[in-house]
């Protein structure tokens, strides 16, 4: 109603204090009770599993031996978050390995793909465009293609059982890192490079004392989503890691599942400790990250696009 | 036109011969330019050829072979591809399920993520809270997930089939039921949904605001603004989610190899698993690239068809409409 006053009186508003009237919400965007409760149904189904991981991590063996699970928790035995490192399995190696693994190969991707992406958005050179057609085309192809040779060629240099097979691949980029730089380099004014080179800077000096400290979002960007990729793989490890002292947490607490046969029931209240301290430190991660996640979210979504 | 920038002009020097030695100088700097590229996308090169080209053309070489990696490899000619095609006990059926997952898990997924985003893009209170919560199953990595799934779809105690008791149904013992064991893996997926709630939000969040104006005033109800207004300017993001879901779920893995381990009666093995089974497990590696292969192919055909038919419902802005 109020948004079909006449216009006359509506503009020039009196000393910053009287706006005009706001026009009410669209019906697109209203809200009324309906909304409501279907998001407090909605969420309540999304969040239900997770408070059931919590509550079995928290159950007694017994509880759990005996099947006598709930969603809300009914024990309080937090000395599990402490016993699972007791048991057969080294989980505490678990855990390091996760974090050397994820570590380096971020390092690896930042260091590898904010040089190539460079390259592509600044430096001229002929069969740039193919090369980068090349680039762009490589993401198409799945994994699973190249899995076969890529083990027999770890096998061969003698790297099964060691990190090597899942880290080093990480320092030769990827085409969709590359890609997510190039597009970020790309809206970075040229005249900084010209202004850079006329100070008698070469091509590696503008790359690593100009670009790399502007690329930082982006950067930052690509190490959360390696980070998050490598620590969460399962594939990786299963295929090439063998022994339990070398296995990362994602294989690791698994192997928790399977390795207890002895047993009737595998520990599930430990397993669920395993999941907590998987699952953990990525949602930490994207807290504190989620500015830079939006934003490679968004150029990946306009790289789909165009 | 920057390299003449960077020369300082030589004074008093005849102009001829000053454009001669700039051109001379430009073209040292155009090669030491070039060089530089290549040096810098070396690492990115060399990445190619070792662990992707290379790979790949061996990949090619071995599917027609049988091969059990410590022998050498026999050529077989199509054996590999006419066994998987017409001969294998379970590889169509595999095929059949990979596609049965992929095919209702990504449509189905897009729309759960498009009503939330949609409940999400109105003016509520606790916004961010409501957002969060639906969000956070996207970021539990997929082997918690599957574990986490595995006390969920308990018979007894799990809490899908406790909610179903409290209306009356009586749940199935999901993963070890070879008609439930699908849907339970569809359902799971379904659970992270909200990853792609968060990219449609952003996408509502551009579609102007005159155009939900013009519509109130044209009289259009709710649904109908959803419909000719939201969706339509959302579908690229909902193209792009769609081939991205496509590629993904049929590579689907770690969920099937935790959950199920294909089980029960071959009901809930897909392709990757098997691929995985075949080259790691019986070290049929010549097999498991024509299984690679043959996934690949089936990936391309439906991104290929995705694109095709995207001409008729993706709208983008910048077209212009006859």
């Amino acid at each position: 109603m109020s948004a079909m006053t006449p216009a006359p009186t509506a503009p020039a508003p009196v000393a910053g204090r009287t706006r005009p009237p706001r026009p009410r919400t669209l019906s697109a965007f209203r809200s009324g009770p309906l909304t409501y409760g279907l998001l407090v149904i909605l969420s309540a189904i999304f969040t239900i599993p997770l408070v059931f991981v919590v509550s079995i991590a928290l159950s007694s063996d017994t509880t759990v031996s005996t099947g006598q699970l709930s969603i809300l928790p009914r024990d309080f035995e937090f000395s599990n978050f402490v016993d699972i490192f007791r048991t057969s399995l080294p989980v505490g190696s678990f855990l390091v390995n996760s974090v050397i693994i994820a570590v380096s190969s971020a390092i690896g991707q930042v260091l590898s793909s904010s040089l190539v992406g460079y390259a592509f958005a600044r430096l001229r050179a002929p069969g740039k465009r193919p090369l980068f057609f090349v680039v762009i085309a490589t993401m198409m192809i799945p994994a699973q293609i190249t899995m076969i040779p890529q083990f027999w060629i770890f096998s061969q240099l003698g790297w099964i059982d060691t990190f090597l097979p899942l880290i080093v691949p990480q320092f030769f980029s990827n085409a969709f890192n590359i890609f997510l730089v190039r597009q970020f380099v790309t809206r970075i004014p040229y005249e900084m490079d010209e202004a850079a080179s006329i100070d008698g800077l070469g091509f590696f000096g503008i790359y690593a004392r100009l670009i790399l400290p502007m690329m930082t979002p982006i950067l930052i960007a690509i190490a959360i989503f390696t980070l998050t990729a490598m620590w969460g793989d399962f594939m990786g490890p299963l295929i090439y890691i063998n022994s339990e002292d070398k296995m990362p947490l994602a294989l690791g607490v698994q192997y928790l599942t399977s390795t207890s046969q002895e047993l009737q029931t595998p520990p599930w209240n430990l397993i669920m400790v395993g999941s907590i301290f998987l699952s953990l430190p990525m949602i930490i991660i994207y807290y504190f990250g989620q500015r830079y996640m939006y934003e490679m979210n968004l150029s990946a979504g306009s790289a789909g696009v165009k | 036109m920057t390299s003449t920038a960077l020369e300082p002009p030589a004074v008093g020097e005849p102009a001829p011969r000053r454009r001669q030695a700039t051109r001379q100088k430009l073209t040292a700097h155009r090669r030491k330019e070039a060089l530089t590229f290549y040096l810098f996308i070396s690492p990115w090169v060399i990445g190619f050829v070792v662990f992707l080209l290379g790979p790949m053309l061996f990949s090619i070489y071995l599917s027609f072979t049988e091969w059990d990696s410590f022998t050498a490899p026999v050529w077989v000619g199509l054996d590999n591809y006419i066994t998987l095609l017409t001969d294998d006990p379970i590889f169509m059926k595999v095929m059949g399920n990979t596609a049965y997952y992929s095919l209702i898990s990504v449509p189905l997924g897009m729309v759960v993520s498009l009503f939330i985003a949609n409940l999400l893009n109105k003016k509520v209170r606790f916004r961010k809270l409501f957002r969060t919560l639906v969000y956070l199953p996207h970021l539990i990595p997929i082997v918690a997930v599957a574990l986490i799934f595995q006390m969920v779809f308990a018979p007894e105690a799990g809490p899908l089939n406790q909610a179903l008791a409290l209306i009356g149904i009586d749940g199935p013992n999901w993963l070890m039921d070879a008609s439930w064991v699908k849907p339970a893996l569809i359902l799971m997926s379904l659970w992270q949904a909200g990853g792609g709630t968060i990219l449609l939000l952003a996408g509502m969040n551009g579609i102007p605001k005159e155009l939900y104006e013009a519509a109130e005033i044209d009289g259009a109800s709710g649904f109908r603004q959803f419909w000719s207004v939201t969706f339509p300017q959302l579908t690229p993001v909902i193209f792009f989610n769609l081939i991205m879901g496509i590629i993904g779920s049929f590579q689907v893995f770690a969920q099937v190899f935790i959950l199920t381990g294909g089980g029960p009666d071959n009901a809930s093995q897909m392709a990757v698993p098997m691929l995985f089974d075949e080259a790691f497990r019986f070290y049929h590696m010549g097999y498991g690239s024509a299984i690679a292969w043959i996934l690949f192919v089936v990936i391309m055909a439906f991104t290929a068809l995705a694109f095709a038919t995207s001409g008729r419902w993706v709208f983008y802005e910048s077209e212009v409409r006859q």
